[in-house]
């Protein structure tokens, strides 16, 4: 079962090439920026003490520490963005072209069946797709961080202290990856919903998975003039029981005039049990559970060939 | 004998269509079956009902399983090329043996390697790189690596040319029918594996029209060539089909006995692809 899946696995990543090049033109994109950032600061760098990131005015400790958090999660805000970009299409498209160039008779004629397939899917959208976008997210800013230290250093400033030193590497690393999975796992209903019609739609399958809900929201709302649908979709998207009522403006607030010395924790910012103990986390899974269930009985019913 | 498939009254319906009905056979242990049958008779719903691909009513056992509810247990005894053009276009020779092999539990990737040595299909190219016939060595050459009891091709030459479609049917005969295993094979091309076929079965409309082993196929059909006052004598007996050829009347009979027939012209066996269109045609009438 778990060798099967491993290589059902390897084989979405052989087909979806996008699942690995997208998070390595982000992290080639986000490193050409930062030293973009690092030659405009350089040419006023009579009017700066300390530039880094084109934080043109962090002069103090704590305002450095928030300066380099706030870049690591801006770069993760981008490759966020960009892991939802792919986990839609992959998710659209993976049982969808199986069908349309009829490879799905050769896959078919193998021994894994379709349970196993479906859910191998299912687990590349949720997991595996999240998991290499953690690890773009560590590159680019380990790489970023070696960067900006050559430049500090050829600046006469101490990357040790100033870079090195002002960031919990592996608190943010580990959160990090906890947010991207964690993503996973919450938009676990709607990958299911993309894999249901990839499995089930003739043709234009975006259009399929995007048309129905949108038709069933304005019926709501000219109905009954409410917008619950909408609303129930659209706040799913915040993960609030990760972050609770978390404001990112007032988060950098708290964190730039706080005393001490101690760098930011991201994982203090986190509420693990809140998140596994929410009903919209089980509501989810359930919802992903009853969706993927119909993709796999369309899969096994339908005769496409 | 053991019977392979064992299928008794099996049918298909879609929607009010009756693509199979009430159909049974059995498949015996090294034996080669051609399924023929014309486009729409069903010999491919048959065959995707064998495979576990679609469901149908009545008993239809395959290896012992039941091939719907029983896909996984079959399919690793079993193996199947439905067309040349099913092998995904984006994957590399090395990742579909990689595949296979985590997969597969009868697949021995040094086997197919060794094949494909034989070919021009090198590792690292991918499916949409090689030619159509290139696609088909890759695909048979996978397939004769499986240790699988029973092997159903479905068109497994459609637009390959003559050269590629001897080679292939060349290559099954020569590195992978023993008696060990058992073929089902469908074509068109009919009168190109009649020679290797072991047994026959006709197909139209849902139902077999002709099932029988390629030995007893002459005890019961003779084509006679016969003119004049012989070849009216002849009709007397009741040919299931006639027709002229160079001024001399070709009757078939089915279960005449061939001392009645003696005397009246030319005796011979008739081809796989006379028989079936006599068929076809009675059937039609």
């Amino acid at each position: 079962m778990i060798a099967h899946q491993l290589a059902l696995i390897k084989r979405e990543l052989w087909e979806h090439r996008s699942i690995h090049v997208t998070p390595a033109a982000v992290a080639l994109i986000v490193t050409l920026g930062v030293l973009a950032m690092l030659m405009l600061a350089s040419g006023f760098a009579k009017e700066l003490e300390m530039a880094i990131f084109g934080a043109q005015n962090i002069v103090g400790d704590a305002e450095r520490r928030v300066a380099l958090t706030g870049f690591f999660l801006m770069t993760s805000w981008v490759f966020l963005v960009a892991l939802m970009f792919v986990t839609v299409f992959y998710s659209l498209d993976c049982l969808y072209a199986e069908r349309k160039d009829k490879s799905i008779l050769f896959w078919r004629s193998m021994p894994a069946t379709d349970a196993e397939t479906v859910i191998s899917k299912l687990l590349t959208a949720a997991i595996v797709i999240p998991a290499i976008t953690a690890v773009g997210i560590w590159v680019t800013h380990i790489v970023n961080l070696i960067v900006t230290s050559i430049w500090v250093s050829a600046k006469g400033g101490d990357a040790g202290v100033l870079i090195w030193g002002s960031i919990s590497l592996f608190d943010n690393w580990l959160a990090a990856l906890l947010i991207v999975v964690a993503s996973g796992i919450w938009m676990s209903p709607f990958i299911a919903w993309f894999l249901f019609v990839s499995t089930w739609a003739s043709r234009m399958p975006m259009l399929m998975a995007f048309m129905p809900p949108i038709v069933l929201g304005l019926l709501e709302w000219i109905v009954f003039r409410t917008q619950y649908f909408f609303t129930t979709i659209g706040t799913r998207g915040d993960m609030t029981p990760l972050f609770h009522s978390l404001s990112v403006e007032r988060f950098f607030k708290e964190e730039q005039w706080r005393d001490g010395v101690q760098n930011i924790s991201l994982l203090e910012h986190m509420d693990l049990v809140g998140f596994v103990t929410d009903p919209g986390f089980w509501s989810g899974l359930l919802v992903c559970g009853i969706l993927t269930t119909a993709a796999i009985y369309v899969r096994r019913y339908r005769d496409d060939s | 004998m053991t019977s392979l498939v064992d299928a008794r009254g099996v049918s298909k319906n879609f929607g009010s269509t009756r693509a199979v009905d009430n159909v049974s056979f059995e498949i015996e242990k090294g034996k080669i079956l051609g399924l023929i049958g014309p486009n729409g008779a069903g010999k491919t719903t048959l065959l995707k009902a064998v495979l576990g691909l679609t469901d149908c009513e009545g008993h239809l056992s395959v290896l012992g399983f039941d091939p719907f509810r029983q896909r996984k247990q079959l399919m690793q005894n079993i193996c199947f090329i439905a067309d040349v053009a099913v092998l995904p276009r984006w994957i590399k020779v090395s990742q579909i043996l990689d595949y296979v092999e985590a997969i597969h539990p009868n697949f021995s990737r040094s086997r197919a390697e060794g094949l494909l040595q034989q070919t021009k299909v090198q590792a690292g190219a991918r499916v949409k790189e090689l030619s159509k016939g290139m696609v088909t060595q890759l695909h048979l050459s996978i397939i004769m690596a499986i240790d699988a009891k029973l092997l159903v091709l479905d068109e497994p030459t459609l637009g390959l040319d003559i050269l590629f479609r001897k080679e292939f049917y060349a290559n099954l005969l020569n590195d992978y029918f023993d008696e060990e295993r058992t073929i089902l094979i469908t074509t068109h091309q009919v009168e190109e594996i009649e020679n290797l076929l072991t047994d026959i079965m006709f197909i139209n409309d849902g139902k077999i029209l002709l099932d029988s082993s390629m030995d007893t196929l002459g005890d019961t059909y003779i084509e006679l060539q016969a003119s004049g006052d012989d070849a009216q004598k002849a009709r007397g007996l009741g040919p299931i089909a006639e027709s002229e050829m160079f001024g001399k009347s070709v009757m078939l009979f089915e279960g005449v006995s061939r001392e009645h027939l003696v005397g009246l012209g030319d005796i011979r066996i008739p081809s796989v692809a006379d028989l079936f269109v006599a068929k076809i045609k009675e059937a039609r009438k």
